[in-house]
């Protein structure tokens, strides 16, 4: 307003007129024009006023008083402005509804005066539709040509030179062309009586504001976009959210355990969306649906695009939404989230580097380095499985709430040594030369002294791979080894860690991520060792440069190299007290992961108020009053 | 944002709402069908729905400022507007003689009010001043013609000028 002149001091105006509005009528009738011509001064004080109110609002934590005062003002502002220099109100009524919906300190009346004011803006397009059908202009085949005439004769007076004006004059020649878009504008219009009786088509009738007021602008050359602030009404969904988390995973659901029971714990409802293979494989010993009752599981079906199940996932009114997985789709992600502002949402990172980096090497590169500002922009709560990973998250992106919580809770029984059983070494993950290096493990096995007791080798994961078969011909010549090809069942995967006396992680520190990113173990990525170690009290074989926080460290045996690893095992292997010892310590150490030590934990990532008995969405309540509790 | 349910039956809050929600439609729909007059903020959307009949002349306000005349392709659309939107106010008043009709309709209560009803000021120094502070320089001789227009064979064809402000 101000770059184009049309604030009350820069028009300043000696005349007013009048309208046939009986409003404006009473307005010019109190004087108050009068006085303002004589006194030119009052112009300045009331554009002063017209900033300084809603800042002033804003800033007092938008108290009830100022909001009125506000509202009032700008009214009376909006009926000064057309009766000094026409200013039509129609574009801007809603400035004057809009603000009410946050003048009212009740859930349920905002939800009603922003259910009117949408109401409203459906009825702008549907009455001017109503209109042009029911004086007949619709009908009057020449209507559009003589409206352009009239509208664009100064335009059309000068040289016309412009690829526009000649555009206009083209279809003033040919009314039947003009009167197709007049028609078409109608139709478009009309088409708002939609919203009317559903919200679902609610996106695509704003798509159509979009472009009727860009057409309005292209065709007419009137600018109408203060009209559009009426959209909000068509983008925010404030009916009441049903107080549930959806939860969404896809491929690490090792890692689900812990959240869905504080999912459980905190939400009188869960919704766990999840692929088939995750499904069957969430849970080792039990089933999902006997491990989680409370929770509703959604699986994808056979053939279903992520796109349709995603929108599935959308389409359910709940307050919250978790993402435990976010390795794809990320731009249809972040689009969609855009689209529902008011759906609190947290997500896991499972690797720090790799959500800040901004690869450009192919096309999913791209649409993912444009998709990752537009979601830290949307996701102010963050999951990591390391407190260094929340750490270094929280340092590339202050503003972040970034909170830690195991993979699991500890729930294993004390623990028993079972001298029957071989000696067990388990290495659980798929044999990756990428990922860990199996140097000492072959020179440890190279070198296992033949008195010691034998030793049963178990490489947990998929070693079908020619470097995996290499590397099981080598070490079953040395000790006896048992090993898989494909993707381990759950259950067994669970019961080879249970059964272990020892797990080994010879992990590669710093590896390579899954978009080509540096990562760096137990810094800016969480191994599954971390989920794997809570699944039992075993200690657990790592290089020396890979640091776990407390309570972990009981559990972690480092090593610098073969030697010191041999060392580590033969102990283990030959001390049944220090091994029982030790186990007894982890057992103590790891009572520290329960439910109830990351309650607080899981509200801070979930915004929920611990004071309330079931909490409070308190990130939610901020811009969407209308959440149910 | 706290809720601060007073104990009430939600219903009876909706029931209130939804009144107030209907009570507003009826009004407006109600100041729709008055068709002439419109009541803040209850307004019409009927933007060009009446049925145009083809226009004999065109009037077109050509604005001079120091010898140069303002064209529209200069000018930003809202600016633009600006600039045309007080001559065709002006003009409106001169028609209307100052509302003249629409006094007449308030019968006494004109009388009483007519000081604060009756325009008094002058419109060709105002417009003068105006323009300069829009242009962003005082503006030295404005000059203002109506400009009276045919659509002729796909262009306007100039039939008429008319001195209206020369300041």
């Amino acid at each position: 307003m101000i770059r184009q002149g049309r604030l009350l001091s820069q028009v300043r105006p000696v005349l007013w007129n009048f309208n046939r509005d009986l409003t404006e009528l009473a307005v010019i009738a109190s004087g108050l024009p009068r006085w303002m011509i004589a006194h030119p001064g009052s112009f300045l004080l009331f554009d002063v006023l017209l900033f300084a109110l809603p800042l002033a609002w804003l800033m007092s934590g938008l108290r009830r008083w100022l909001g009125v005062a506000f509202v009032c003002f700008l009214a009376l502002y909006l009926l000064l402005a057309d009766i000094f220099w026409q200013m039509h109100h129609e574009p801007f009524i809603l400035y004057v509804l809009l603000p009410m919906a946050l003048i009212t300190r009740r859930s349920d009346r905002f939800d009603t005066i922003f259910r009117f004011c949408r109401y409203y803006f459906l009825y702008i397009f549907v009455s001017a539709a109503v209109w042009k059908i029911a004086r007949g202009a619709v009908f009057n085949g020449d209507e559009m040509s003589r409206i352009l005439l009239i509208h664009h004769s100064e335009l059309l007076s000068g040289d016309c030179s412009g690829w526009l004006c000649r555009a206009y004059a083209w279809l003033i020649d040919r009314p039947f062309m003009a009167q197709l878009f007049y028609i078409s504008g109608v139709l478009v219009e009309a088409a708002f009586v939609v919203g009317v009786f559903t919200r679902r088509y609610d996106r695509l009738l704003l798509g159509l504001a979009v472009l009727f007021v860009v057409a309005d602008l292209l065709v007419m050359r009137i600018p109408y976009w203060t009209l559009l602030l009426g959209c909000v009404t068509l983008w925010l969904d404030t009916r009441p959210r049903q107080r549930a988390i959806v939860v969404y995973e896809t491929t690490h659901h090792e890692n689900l355990p812990a959240l869905l029971d504080c999912c459980e714990m905190r939400f009188p409802r869960v919704v766990v969306f999840l692929r088939e293979g995750s499904f069957a494989n969430l849970s080792g010993g039990q089933s999902p649906a006997a491990r989680w009752p409370a929770t509703e599981f959604v699986v994808q079906a056979p053939g279903e695009s992520n796109r349709r199940f995603i929108r599935r996932l959308l389409r359910f009114p709940c307050s919250h939404l978790h993402l435990a997985t976010l390795d794809n789709n990320l731009w249809l992600w972040a689009l969609r989230l855009i689209a529902a502002p008011d759906l609190q949402v947290s997500v896991t990172v499972h690797e720090v580097n790799a959500f800040f980096t901004r690869p450009l090497g192919s096309l999913r590169d791209v649409t993912e380095t444009l998709a990752k500002p537009l979601l830290r922009l949307r996701v102010r709560h963050y999951h990591f499985f390391l407190p260094a990973m929340a750490q270094r998250f929280a340092k590339m992106m202050p503003r972040a709430v970034t909170v830690f919580l195991p993979s699991r809770f500890y729930g294993a029984a004390a623990p028993v040594v079972d001298e029957t059983r071989p000696f067990t070494i388990v290495i659980p993950g798929s044999v990756d030369a990428n990922r860990r290096d199996y140097e000492p493990v072959l020179e440890v096995f190279r070198r296992w002294p033949a008195q010691l007791p034998p030793v049963q080798l178990v490489l947990l994961g998929d070693s079908g791979s020619e470097f995996g078969r290499s590397l099981v011909a080598q070490l079953q010549t040395q000790t006896k080894v048992r090993h898989y090809e494909g993707y381990i069942p759950e259950i067994t995967y669970e019961q080879e860690i249970r059964q272990a006396d020892v797990l080994w992680s010879p992990l590669r520190i710093h590896k390579t991520g899954s978009r080509h990113n540096p990562e760096i173990y137990g810094q800016t990525t969480a191994s599954g060792l971390t989920a794997d170690i809570l699944l039992n009290n075993i200690p657990a074989l790592a290089p020396e440069e890979l640091i776990l926080p407390d309570p972990f460290t009981i559990a972690l045996l480092p090593y610098r190299d073969a030697h010191e690893a041999a060392q580590r095992l033969k102990r283990l292997a030959t001390d049944d007290s220090y091994r029982i010892r030790l186990r007894q310590d982890i057992h103590r150490a790891f009572g520290y992961f329960s439910r109830e030590h990351f309650a607080a934990a899981f509200d801070r990532l979930t915004a929920l108020d611990p004071k309330g008995e079931e909490g409070a969405a308190d990130a939610i309540d901020a811009v969407h009053p209308g959440v149910q509790k | 944002m706290k809720s601060q349910d007073s104990g009430r039956p939600l219903s009876r809050h909706k029931l209130q709402a939804k009144r107030w929600l209907i009570g507003f439609f009826i009004l407006q729909i109600g100041f729709d069908l008055a068709h002439s007059v419109t009541a803040f903020p209850f307004v019409h959307y009927g933007m060009f729905s009446q049925s145009f009949p083809h226009p004999d002349t065109l009037t077109v306000f050509r604005v001079s400022v120091d010898g140069e005349t303002l064209r529209p392709e200069d000018f930003a659309v809202y600016r633009w507007d600006m600039v045309q939107g007080p001559l065709g106010a002006a003009e409106k008043r001169a028609v209307t003689n100052d509302f003249a009709g629409d006094k007449k309709r308030l019968g006494s209560l004109y009388n009483r009010l007519r000081p604060n009803l009756d325009n008094t000021g002058d419109f060709a120094p105002w417009y003068k001043g105006y323009l300069g502070r829009l242009l962003g320089h005082p503006v030295g001789v404005l000059k203002v013609d109506k400009l009276r227009y045919r659509w002729t064979d796909g262009r306007m064809v100039l039939i008429q000028t008319e001195n209206w402000i020369y300041a």
